[in-house]
C-alpha cells in the first residue's frame, strides 16, 4: 500500500505541473482529492488493511493529501500569474479606436453663463432676483428718470403692449433696481437677471429679446471705487485671472455720475477680433444710482449712497464661449445646442 | 460725428499732443471716440509741381503737352486734357506709380504717341469735390516738389465719436465745443472767437411771428451783396475732411457753422420768399411741402413749418424747402437761426423718415443762448470771405426763452464720498474752473458755488451729483482707488424657484437627454390658430417686430413645439425642454399687471417606434417617467396620476392620451402640478411631423409655482432589507378593461405585506389569451424585514394570488 500512495504520489505531483491552464487544475484537484478521487479511494480501503498497517498508511495517505493542496495552490497562483504576465503584455490593443460616446442632453450656453454670473454674485453675499418681463410703464422709464419724451421711449426702440398704454416688454432689467428700493431696507446688494426686450432688426450681434444682468448695491458708505472693485471681481471669475480695467464717462439716465468700464481684452496682447484691435472691449454700463430714482422709491440720499451696473449676458456668453452669432441663442437648433 | 484735428486747432493749440493721445484722452474724459483716419493719406504722394512750359498736343486739338517741374532732376512730360492748364501755373502732380482714390493706378503712358509721365490733377481725381472742368491751380506760393498734404497744410486726423455718447451733451455737436473739452483735459486756452454781430444799418427788420411753442426762439437777420460761388479752399477742405462734399459757399458756409457751434441755422433766397415776413406754425392736416432735395412731403399736425407768409419754406429743424433755397445766382439771403422743441423735432424726422445733421442736434435740445451768437459766426465768417456783403437792417430776435444759467451747490464732501476719491477742495476747484465753471468759494466751508454757463445748463449740468460727474472726469477716474465692498449685510433669503429650476435643468439636460431652449415670448397669431389657442387671451404688443407676432406667451409648449420639426428632418430623436416665464393676462391684478406664471415645458419627437416594440416604448411612457424621475430628483413623492378632462388651454394635448400629475399640498389636498400628453393627432400634419418627417410626439407642462407649493417628500431613506428577497415573474391573464393598478393592488393584497416591488414588464395581447383579453407579466420581489423566505411563502403567494386573478374574472399564467 505504502507503494501505492508513493506512486500516486509522484503521479499527481507530474499531473499538477504539467496542468495547462485553471480549468485543468480543477479536474486534477476533482479527481485526486475529490469525493470520488483516487485519494479518497485509498483512505477508503484502510479499514480493510492489517491493523498494523492501518496508521502508518492512514498518515501517508493525509501527508500526501497535505503536500497535494499545496502544490495545486502554488500551480493556481502560478498560471494566474502567467495569465495576468499574458494580459499584461497584450498586444492586440487599438489606441485609435474611438471611445464610446456618452449620451446625455445639454444646458443652454445662457444658462451656463448665467449661473456663473449667479454664483459669483451669490458668493458675495447678493440676492438674485428676477422681476416681470412684461413691465409697468413706470418701473421700466418714470421711476428711472427717463420722463416720458426721452428718446429711448420712442416706438422704434420699445415695445408696447396694447390696452391701457402702461405695459411694456422691459428694455432693461433696471427695473428691478427701483421694484427693490421700494421694497426693501438698505442696505442691500441684488442683481437680477434676465430677459429684455428691444424692437431692433437682427442680425448677428442683435436680436430684439436678449439677457442682462442688472447689479444693485445701496449702503452707508458706498463708492465708485467699490463698484470697480466689485467688477473687477466678476471679470476675474469669468476669465480665471485679474484684468486690467479702465472707467470712462458713459450716459445712463438713472445713474449720476455715470461711466462705461471696459476690460482688456483677455484673448490678445495687441488687438484682434474680440476687441476689435483696440485691446479694450465694452463690458458693462454703471454709475452712482440718481438722486432722482432714490427720491423715486423714498430712499434718503444724503444717507444712502449707491451704485447700478448692467451688462449683456448674450455677448458675455458669445465672448466666453467664442460664438458668433447672438441669433443661435433662440433658434433652438440642436446643431447648436448638443455642443454645450 | 467727425472731428478733425485740423479744425480744433482753430479753437485751441494742441501741439504736441498726438492725434491717439488726443481721441484717446476724449474717449476717456469727455465721450467715446470710435476710431481716428487719416484725411487723404493720397495727398502726401501728390506732389506740388510747376508747369515750365505748355505746348499743344500735335495730333490732338484737346491735349496739351507740359513740362512739369516736381523737383526732380530732370521736369517730367506730361501729357493734359484740361482746357485751364497753363504754363507758370502751380498743379497738383501724381507721379507715375502713384495710387489715387478709387484705386487708380498711374502709369508710364503714351498718348496720341506723346509720352506722359503722371497726371496733372483735378479736385475730382483727388476726391476733394466733384469739380471736374479743369485741373485745380495751387497757390502761387507752393513749394514746389513738396507733398501736397505738407505744402498746403492739410493733413489732418479724423476723429470719429460715437454719436450716442453725445445724446446728453448738445454742447459737444459742434467742433469749438470739443474743442473746449480737450482745453479743460489737456489745461490749454480756449482761443477766443468774436461772437458779436457786426454793425447793421437801419432798414427794416424782418418780420416773425412764432404761432407754436415748439419754437422758443427765431433769430432772423437779412444779408445783402452776396457773390454765390465756390468756397475757399480752406473751407472746402476742412468740410472735406469731416465727410461733408463742399457744394456752394452758401451752403458750405451753414454747414461750417453748424459743424463749428453745433447749432443748424438756414439760408433763404430772401427774393424767392414770397409772403410778408416769416411764420413759425405747426402744419395743417392735409398739407404738402416739396423738401429741397425735390420730394414732395405730406404733412401732419405734429409738423413744425416755417412758412413765408402762410407759403411753407422749411421743415422746421430739418429740411429746408425746395422753393426757397439758394442758387446759383443768390445775392439777398435771409438767415434763420432758430432753437425748436428737440421733440417735435425728432417725432417729425422720424415719422418722415428724414433724419438730418440738424435734426441730430436739435434733437438733443440745444442752448437756447445759441442762436444769435451763430448768426454772427456765419456772417463774421462770410465777410471775411467777401467783405462787400452787408446787413441792411437790425436781426430780428422773436420767441420766449430765457438764458439757462444758473447756480448749482456742490459740497466738496458729496465729491470724496460718491467716487471714493480724495481729492482737495482745491482740487475740485480747479477741475471745475478747467470746464469753464465759474467757482466761489468761502461763504460757507467745504461749499462751492458754481455757476453753470447756459451751453452747459438744462438737462446736463443741474444737480450736484452732475458737478460730481464733471469732476471725476477731469481729474481722471483712473485715480479712483478699487476697493472691496465690506460692511453688514444679511445673506440672501432662501430662493426656492432658482433652486428648483436648477435642479430641473441638470436632471433634464443630464440623464433624461433633453437639451435645453430658450424660446421667443413673442408667438405669431398663425401658430397659435394652428395649435388652436387663437381664443385665449394673450397680452398682445402694439408694435411687434412682423406683422401678427405680437402675441406674449402664456405657456412655453407652443415656442417648443415650433423647434421641433427643423431639428427632427436632421435627428431621428429630439427632446427639448424650456424652463420660464409666460404671462396671463386674464388674471391681473390692481396695477394692470398680468399674472406672471413659470413652468416647465418638454417636447419629445422620434421616430415611430415598430408593432413588436415593448409596451412603454414610446415618448408618452418615456416623458411620463423622465417626469416621475425629475419629481423624485426634485424631492416629491411619486405623483397621482389621473385621466385628464381636456382644457381649451391645452389643445395641444391629445385628447384621451392624456394623464395629469398631482401632489400632496401639505394641507392635506392634492394640487395639479403638470401635464403629460401625447400629440393632439390633428397637429402632425400642421406642425410638420407627417410623411417622411412623421413622429411620436409627446408634450409635458409642469407648474413650476404649483411645485414650489407643495409638500416635500414624506418618507426619506428606507432600510436595506437584512434578509435575500425572493424573485418572482408572474402574469395575469385578464379582460383588456382591467387596469394594471387594480392587478398591482391585487398582488400587493397577495403578498401580505411581502411585496417589496412590483413591475409590469410584459403587455401581451393574441389568440392564446383570447379575444378582448391581455396577460400582464410582472416582476415581483417578495421579502421580509424578520426572516429569510422560503419556497413556502412563495407558494401561499401564488395560491391567494391565483384566487385574486379568478376574482378578477381572469387567471394566473404559469411561466
Ligand atoms: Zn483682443
Amino acid at each position: 500500500m505504502e507503494e501505492r500512495i508513493g506512486q500516486l504520489g509522484t503521479e499527481a505531483r507530474g499531473r499538477i505541473e504539467g496542468a495547462a491552464d485553471a480549468e485543468a487544475l480543477k479536474t486534477i484537484e476533482r479527481e485526486l482529492l475529490g469525493k470520488q478521487g483516487v485519494l479518497a479511494e485509498v483512505l477508503a480501503s484502510i479499514p480493510g488493511l492489517e491493523p498494523a498497517e492501518r496508521p502508518l498508511v492512514g498518515r501517508l495517505a493525509n501527508e500526501l493529501k497535505c503536500e497535494l493542496l499545496g502544490s495545486l495552490a502554488a500551480r493556481r497562483e502560478a498560471l494566474d500569474q502567467e495569465r495576468l504576465a499574458t494580459d499584461r503584455a497584450c498586444d492586440d490593443f487599438d489606441p485609435t479606436l474611438p471611445a464610446r460616446r456618452a449620451v446625455r442632453g445639454s444646458l443652454h450656453p445662457i444658462t451656463r453663463v448665467r449661473r456663473k454670473v449667479e454664483d459669483v454674485f451669490t458668493s458675495m453675499g447678493y440676492s438674485i432676483l428676477e422681476g416681470p418681463q412684461v413691465e409697468l410703464d413706470y418701473y421700466n422709464f418714470q421711476a428711472l428718470n427717463i420722463p416720458a419724451d426721452h428718446p429711448a421711449r420712442e416706438m422704434q426702440d420699445t415695445f408696447y403692449c396694447t390696452g391701457g398704454g402702461n405695459l411694456v416688454m422691459r428694455t432693461h432689467t433696471s427695473p428691478v433696481q427701483v421694484r427693490t428700493m421700494e421694497r426693501a431696507e438698505p442696505p442691500y446688494r441684488v442683481v437680477s437677471v434676465g430677459r429684455v426686450f428691444r424692437k431692433e432688426e437682427q442680425d448677428a450681434t442683435h436680436d430684439h429679446t436678449f439677457h442682462q444682468v442688472e447689479g444693485l448695491v445701496v449702503g452707508e458708505d458706498v463708492t465708485a471705487g467699490h463698484l470697480i472693485g466689485t467688477l473687477r471681481a466678476l471679470l476675474a471669475r469669468l476669465f480665471g485671472r485679474e484684468l486690467d480695467t479702465r472707467l470712462r464717462p458713459g450716459y445712463f439716465p438713472f445713474v449720476e455720475p455715470g461711466f462705461e468700464l471696459d476690460v482688456r481684452c483677455p484673448f490678445c496682447e495687441d488687438g484682434c477680433r474680440v476687441c476689435s484691435r483696440t485691446t479694450w472691449i465694452e463690458f458693462c454700463g454703471l454709475g452712482m444710482v440718481h438722486p432722482r430714482v432714490f427720491a423715486a422709491s423714498d430712499v434718503d440720499a444724503e444717507r444712502y449712497t449707491g451704485f447700478a451696473f448692467g451688462f449683456g449676458l448674450d455677448r458675455l456668453t458669445m465672448m466666453l464661449l467664442g460664438i458668433d452669432d447672438v441669433r443661435h441663442f433662440m433658434a433652438g437648433d440642436l446643431r447648436f445646442l448638443e455642443q454645450f | 460725428m467727425l472731428i478733425s484735428t485740423r479744425w480744433l486747432s482753430r479753437h485751441v493749440d494742441l501741439g504736441g499732443l498726438a492725434p491717439e493721445e488726443i481721441a484717446e484722452s476724449l474717449t476717456l474724459s469727455t465721450a467715446e471716440v470710435e476710431g481716428t483716419s487719416t484725411f487723404a493719406p493720397h495727398l502726401d504722394q501728390v506732389r506740388v509741381g510747376f508747369v515750365q512750359a505748355r505746348e499743344p498736343h500735335p495730333d490732338a486739338d484737346k491735349l496739351s503737352i507740359c513740362t512739369v517741374d516736381v523737383g526732380g532732376a530732370e521736369p517730367l512730360q506730361i501729357v493734359c486734357g484740361a482746357p485751364n492748364v497753363d504754363a507758370g501755373q502751380k498743379v497738383a502732380v501724381a507721379e507715375v506709380g502713384c495710387v489715387l482714390p478709387g484705386d487708380f493706378k498711374i502709369k508710364k503712358a503714351k498718348i496720341r504717341g506723346a509720352a506722359s509721365a503722371g497726371m496733372i490733377c483735378s479736385v475730382r481725381e483727388l476726391d476733394l469735390g466733384d469739380e471736374h472742368d479743369g485741373i485745380w491751380v495751387l497757390d502761387a506760393d507752393a513749394p514746389v516738389g513738396v507733398g501736397v498734404a505738407e505744402a498746403l497744410d492739410l493733413r489732418d486726423t479724423v476723429i470719429e465719436i460715437d454719436n450716442k455718447s453725445l445724446t446728453h451733451r448738445p454742447d459737444l455737436w459742434g467742433h469749438r465745443g470739443i474743442a473746449g473739452e480737450l482745453a479743460a483735459i489737456h489745461d490749454r486756452e480756449l482761443l477766443p472767437l468774436d461772437l458779436s454781430l457786426p454793425p447793421t444799418g437801419d432798414g427794416r427788420p424782418v418780420a416773425v411771428r412764432i404761432e407754436s411753442e415748439a419754437c422758443s426762439r427765431y433769430v432772423a437777420l437779412a444779408v445783402d451783396g452776396v457773390r454765390q460761388g465756390p468756397s475757399p479752399d480752406w473751407l472746402r477742405m476742412l468740410l472735406l475732411a469731416v465727410g461733408q462734399r463742399p457744394l456752394d459757399l452758401l451752403v458750405d458756409l451753414s454747414n461750417f457753422v453748424m459743424l463749428d457751434l453745433g447749432q443748424p441755422n438756414h439760408l433763404f433766397d430772401r427774393g424767392r420768399l414770397a409772403g410778408e415776413g416769416i411764420v413759425v406754425r405747426m402744419a395743417r392736416p392735409g398739407e404738402r411741402t416739396t423738401t429741397l432735395d425735390g420730394e414732395e412731403r405730406a404733412l401732419g399736425e405734429e409738423d413744425l413749418l416755417i412758412c413765408s407768409g402762410d407759403e411753407p419754406v422749411a421743415l422746421a429743424g430739418i429740411m429746408g424747402g425746395e422753393g426757397s433755397k439758394v442758387l446759383d445766382g443768390t445775392t439777398e439771403l435771409l438767415l434763420e437761426v432758430a432753437r425748436f422743441d428737440p421733440v417735435t423735432v425728432r417725432r417729425s424726422a422720424i415719422r418722415l423718415g428724414l433724419r438730418s445733421d440738424a435734426s441730430a442736434r436739435f434733437e438733443k435740445g440745444l442752448d437756447p443762448a445759441l442762436p444769435m451768437e451763430a448768426a454772427a459766426h456765419l456772417v463774421r465768417t462770410l465777410s471775411s470771405i467777401q467783405p462787400q456783403v452787408s446787413l441792411p437792417s437790425p436781426p430780428t430776435d422773436e420767441g420766449s426763452w430765457s438764458d439757462q444759467a444758473c447756480e448749482v451747490e456742490l459740497r466738496a464732501e458729496r465729491v470724496r464720498r460718491l467716487l471714493g476719491l480724495d481729492l482737495s477742495d482745491e482740487e475740485i476747484a480747479g477741475g471745475l474752473r478747467r470746464l469753464q465753471f465759474g467757482v466761489s468759494t468761502g461763504a460757507r466751508e467745504g461749499v462751492l458755488r458754481v455757476a453753470v454757463p447756459s451751453r452747459r445748463a438744462g438737462k446736463d449740468v443741474a444737480l450736484e451729483e452732475d458737478l460730481v460727474e464733471e469732476v471725476g472726469r477731469i481729474v481722471g477716474y483712473e485715480r479712483i482707488p478699487v476697493r472691496s465692498l465690506t460692511g453688514e449685510i444679511a445673506p440672501p433669503p432662501y430662493d426656492g424657484r432658482r433652486e428648483l429650476t436648477r435642479v430641473i435643468q441638470d436632471r433634464l439636460s443630464g440623464g433624461a437627454r433633453f437639451h435645453e431652449v430658450l424660446s421667443y415670448s413673442f408667438l405669431s397669431d398663425e401658430l397659435l390658430a394652428t395649435l388652436g389657442l387663437d381664443e385665449l387671451p394673450h397680452v398682445r404688443l402694439a408694435n411687434p417686430v412682423c406683422e401678427g407676432e405680437h402675441n406674449v406667451r402664456r405657456s412655453l409648449v407652443p415656442g417648443l413645439l415650433a423647434m421641433v420639426e427643423q431639428n427632427r428632418r436632421r435627428r431621428e430623436d429630439v427632446r427639448l425642454f424650456e424652463v420660464g416665464e409666460a404671462y396671463l393676462p386674464e388674471h391681473e391684478n390692481e396695477r394692470g399687471e398680468p399674472r406672471e406664471v413659470h413652468e416647465v415645458g418638454l417636447v419629445w419627437a422620434c421616430v415611430p417606434s415598430g408593432a413588436d416594440a415593448r409596451f412603454d416604448a414610446g415618448c408618452f411612457c418615456g416623458l411620463q417617467g423622465v417626469v416621475e424621475d425629475l419629481l423624485a430628483f426634485a424631492g416629491y413623492d411619486a405623483p397621482t396620476w389621473e385621466a385628464w378632462a381636456g382644457e381649451r388651454s391645452k389643445a395641444w394635448a391629445h385628447p384621451r392620451r392624456a394623464l395629469r400629475a398631482s401632489l400632496p399640498d401639505g394641507d392635506g389636498g392634492q394640487r395639479e402640478v403638470g401635464l403629460v400628453a401625447a400629440l393632439e393627432p390633428g397637429l402632425h400634419r400642421s406642425l410638420g411631423l407627417a410623411d417622411e418627417l412623421a413622429s411620436d410626439v409627446a408634450v409635458a407642462r409642469l407648474d413650476l409655482d404649483g411645485l414650489l407649493a407643495c409638500a416635500p417628500r414624506t418618507g426619506g431613506y428606507r432600510p436595506i432589507p437584512r434578509y435575500p428577497a425572493t424573485k418572482l415573474d408572474v402574469a395575469l391573464a385578464l379582460d383588456a378593461t382591467v387596469g394594471v393598478d387594480a392587478c398591482v393592488a391585487a398582488i400587493e393584497r397577495c403578498g401580505k405585506g411581502l411585496v417589496a416591488s412590483c413591475e409590469l414588464f410584459d403587455v401581451f395581447c393574441g389568440e392564446s389569451v383570447g379575444a378582448g383579453r391581455r396577460s400582464l407579466a410582472f416582476h415581483v420581489l417578495l421579502a421580509s424585514p424578520e426572516r429569510t423566505l422560503g419556497e413556502a411563502d412563495g407558494r401561499k403567494f401564488l395560491r391567494r394570488l391565483e384566487r385574486a386573478a379568478a376574482d378578477l374574472g381572469g387567471e394566473l399564467r404559469s411561466e
